[in-house]
């Protein structure tokens, strides 16, 4: 796993170790079901509080993204749990708040920030479908 | 692990004042050399007079200066800025102040006593008319029980002055008694200058309490002031 | 067991007149990497002083591990269960780096000689070495050595890694939270160096003219804190100011920058009211969460 946190950030660190963890499930870093390291081990190679990094897995957790199975750690939940999903779009709504804000005030209708937001969409979807094709 | 301690910070000045020590025994070899001679007619007794003059004046430097550095002192540096680097790390450390000092000031006490007792030697070896054993020891013990009190007026004075000030305030102090003692006769009576010298208390003389009752007396006295002060001190 | 490590209510003390602490109050919890933050003259260096019994409190008290220090004795028992760093890194210069170990190991009955191994390793440490001919950086690596490798249950450290390049600082972080992961040692340490308590802290502490303005879990303290930028047609309204629950406010021409925490939406509403040509609302990162407090503006 490649985790990449921005100290500097005005982003709670336990939020954006998250965010890293869910995005190596994403990219396939870490597989579902796989086991997670342990805090220690991530705090010590990011060198960076082990509480802090305790925090985003109990998050994780509580939101049915990982399991902590007693005495052998913590592993990625097998299937994304309802729980999971809600969490997922509360915090998707969290993110994009300020970015509808900011365009409605730049004047744009209802209806012409939709379709930006369905152009950024596709573009990046075909994006992606761009890289998976050259690898 | 603090004898330890005081034994590298201190190892030092006292091969200093060993050195020092061991010329004075070597004086008589050494004097001629250089072109010293006594004035004819003068008894070779004088030439001992002074070597034991010396050498009670070496007691009292060696005891000044062994008692200077070490966690009651400050540097000159501290002097200004209110505290002394490595005492941080020292005060910090799970012992008590009064246990620092202690340790300390009893490793210096056994420098000097040592020192007392090699130049007590070379001049009870020297005495025209020589001593008894019993005599030798007798002078042996209040040489260094007299001068011991000198060491913890310096003790205490390393508590509250500079190093270096230090020095000069308890050679002051002490010329101060002496002039002191020639004034008050009770004074000369519990006098550890006196008390440490064989011009006032000869060999042969019975041994003279006073002094060294005093002497005990002004070490404890000293010794538990400086306690006081350093466990008042903020650092 | 107690679970607060650090506990000091009402720290006051002055020197010659002059207020150093005023009324202090810290809770360090066990297990945390507390930062403590502070301008120069603040009070860090007296506050961690007035922990280890160097210095005498005027009123107010003290609680490690949860057992009062009110006196040598128990100051001495806090002691056993500590390490210390101090600011100036000086250790005695009479004795070689392994002379300094050697008489500070038996002070720990938990001294950890594979610790004091590794890091002589990892620091490069030359035992042979006389103090004085240490380079400073080497000098805060023995000092850092001789406080984590005892075993200490609390560390108290004044600018840890000052003097060292950043790939021993990152040597220095790492030690640290895996002592803290491992171990469950609680660190409190003063620093100027906002990147490294940003990476290593959970809590930060930070104290102004003897006073602490802000405690509290530096994650939870981005959440609460943002800062509200008003842009206004002409200069910002005199009512800016009443708002209640703003940290700090400072207006430049047109633009009124707002810091301030709890009840954010009530806030940009009321200020929304006040009639701004823009509201931007962002996050607050450590720096400005510091500098807002520390300068008067």
């Amino acid at each position: 796993m490649n985790l990449r946190i921005n100290f500097a950030s005005g982003v709670p660190i336990y939020q954006q170790l998250m965010e890293q963890i869910k995005h190596a499930v994403e990219t396939g870093a870490i597989r579902r079901g796989e086991q997670l390291p342990t805090i220690r081990r991530i705090a010590e190679e990011l060198a960076m509080n082990p509480n802090t990094v305790a925090r985003a897995y109990r998050e994780l957790e509580h939101e049915g993204f990982i399991e902590v199975r007693h005495g052998s750690g913590a592993y990625v939940a097998e299937r994304e749990t309802s729980s999971a999903k809600a969490a997922g779009i509360r915090r998707a709504g969290e993110v994009l708040r300020p970015a509808v804000e900011q365009g409605l005030a730049l004047g744009l209708s209802e209806a012409e920030l939709r379709r930006v937001f369905e152009d950024e969409l596709a573009r990046l979807q075909n994006d992606a479908a761009a890289e998976r094709r050259r690898n | 692990m603090l004898w330890y301690k005081a034994w590298l910070e201190t190892r030092w000045r006292f091969v200093f004042m060993l050195g020092s020590v061991l010329l004075v025994w070597l004086a008589p070899q050494w004097l001629p050399s250089l072109g010293f001679r006594l004035p004819p007619g003068v008894p070779a007794s004088r030439l001992w007079m002074a070597i034991h003059l010396g050498s009670v004046l070496l007691y009292i430097v060696a005891a000044n200066f062994l008692a200077g550095s070490g966690v009651n002192s400050q540097t000159t540096y501290a002097a200004t800025s209110g505290f002394h680097g490595s005492m941080l790390f020292t005060l910090s450390l799970p012992v008590s102040r009064r246990r620092l000092l202690l340790v300390r000031a009893g490793l210096g006490a056994l420098q000097t006593g040592v020192l007392v007792a090699i130049m007590a030697v070379y001049t009870l070896f020297h005495l025209p008319g020589g001593a008894s054993t019993f005599q030798a020891l007798e002078y042996i013990a209040r040489a260094i029980i007299c001068t011991i009190a000198v060491y913890a007026l310096s003790v205490l004075l390393a508590c509250v002055l500079d190093e270096m000030w230090q020095f000069y305030a308890a050679c002051s102090c002490w010329i101060a008694f002496y002039l002191l003692q020639s004034r008050f006769a009770f004074v000369s009576w519990i006098s550890p200058l006196r008390g440490m010298s064989l011009f006032s208390y000869p060999v042969t003389a019975p041994m003279p309490w006073a002094p060294v009752a005093a002497s005990l007396a002004l070490a404890g006295v000293f010794l538990c002031a400086s306690v006081l002060v350093l466990q008042r001190k903020e650092y | 067991m107690n679970d607060i490590i650090i506990a000091a209510e009402g720290l006051s003390k002055s020197y010659d007149g002059k207020p150093a602490l005023r009324s202090l109050r810290l809770e360090v919890p066990r297990g945390s990497i507390c930062g403590f933050l502070g301008r120069n003259g603040a009070g860090k260096t007296t506050t961690l002083k007035l922990l280890l019994g160097m210095l005498r409190r005027d009123a107010g008290s003290i609680r490690l591990f949860g057992q009062p220090v009110d006196s040598e004795a128990s100051s001495i028992a806090a002691r056993r269960r500590l390490g210390f760093v101090s600011e100036d890194k000086e250790l005695y210069p009479f004795m070689t780096v392994d002379q300094t170990i050697r008489f500070t190991r038996p002070f720990f009955p938990g001294w950890r000689r594979d610790l004091e191994e590794k890091y002589l390793e990892l620091f490069q440490l030359p035992r042979k070495k006389a103090v004085p001919k240490l380079s400073k950086g080497m000098r805060t690596q023995l000092m850092l050595l001789l406080a984590m490798a005892r075993g200490a249950e609390l560390l108290l450290m004044d600018e840890p890694t000052g003097g060292l390049d950043p790939a021993m600082t990152e040597d220095v972080l790492q030690i640290l939270a895996d002592l803290a992961a491992s171990d469950g040692t609680t660190i409190f340490f003063s620093s100027h160096q906002l990147a490294e308590v940003e990476q290593i802290c959970d809590r930060v502490c930070i104290i102004d003219q003897g006073q602490v303005v802000v405690d509290g879990v530096l994650d939870d303290l981005k959440s609460d804190y943002r800062r509200i930028l008003l842009v206004f047609d002409g200069t910002p309204p005199p009512g800016l100011a009443g708002l209640p629950g703003i940290d700090h406010l400072r207006q430049r021409g047109r633009t009124a920058s707002l810091l301030a925490h709890g009840d954010v939406e009530g806030l940009v509403d009321r200020a929304r009211e006040l009639g701004p040509s823009s509201v931007e609302v962002r996050p607050v990162t450590l720096k400005e969460l510091f500098l807002d407090h520390v300068r008067g503006e």
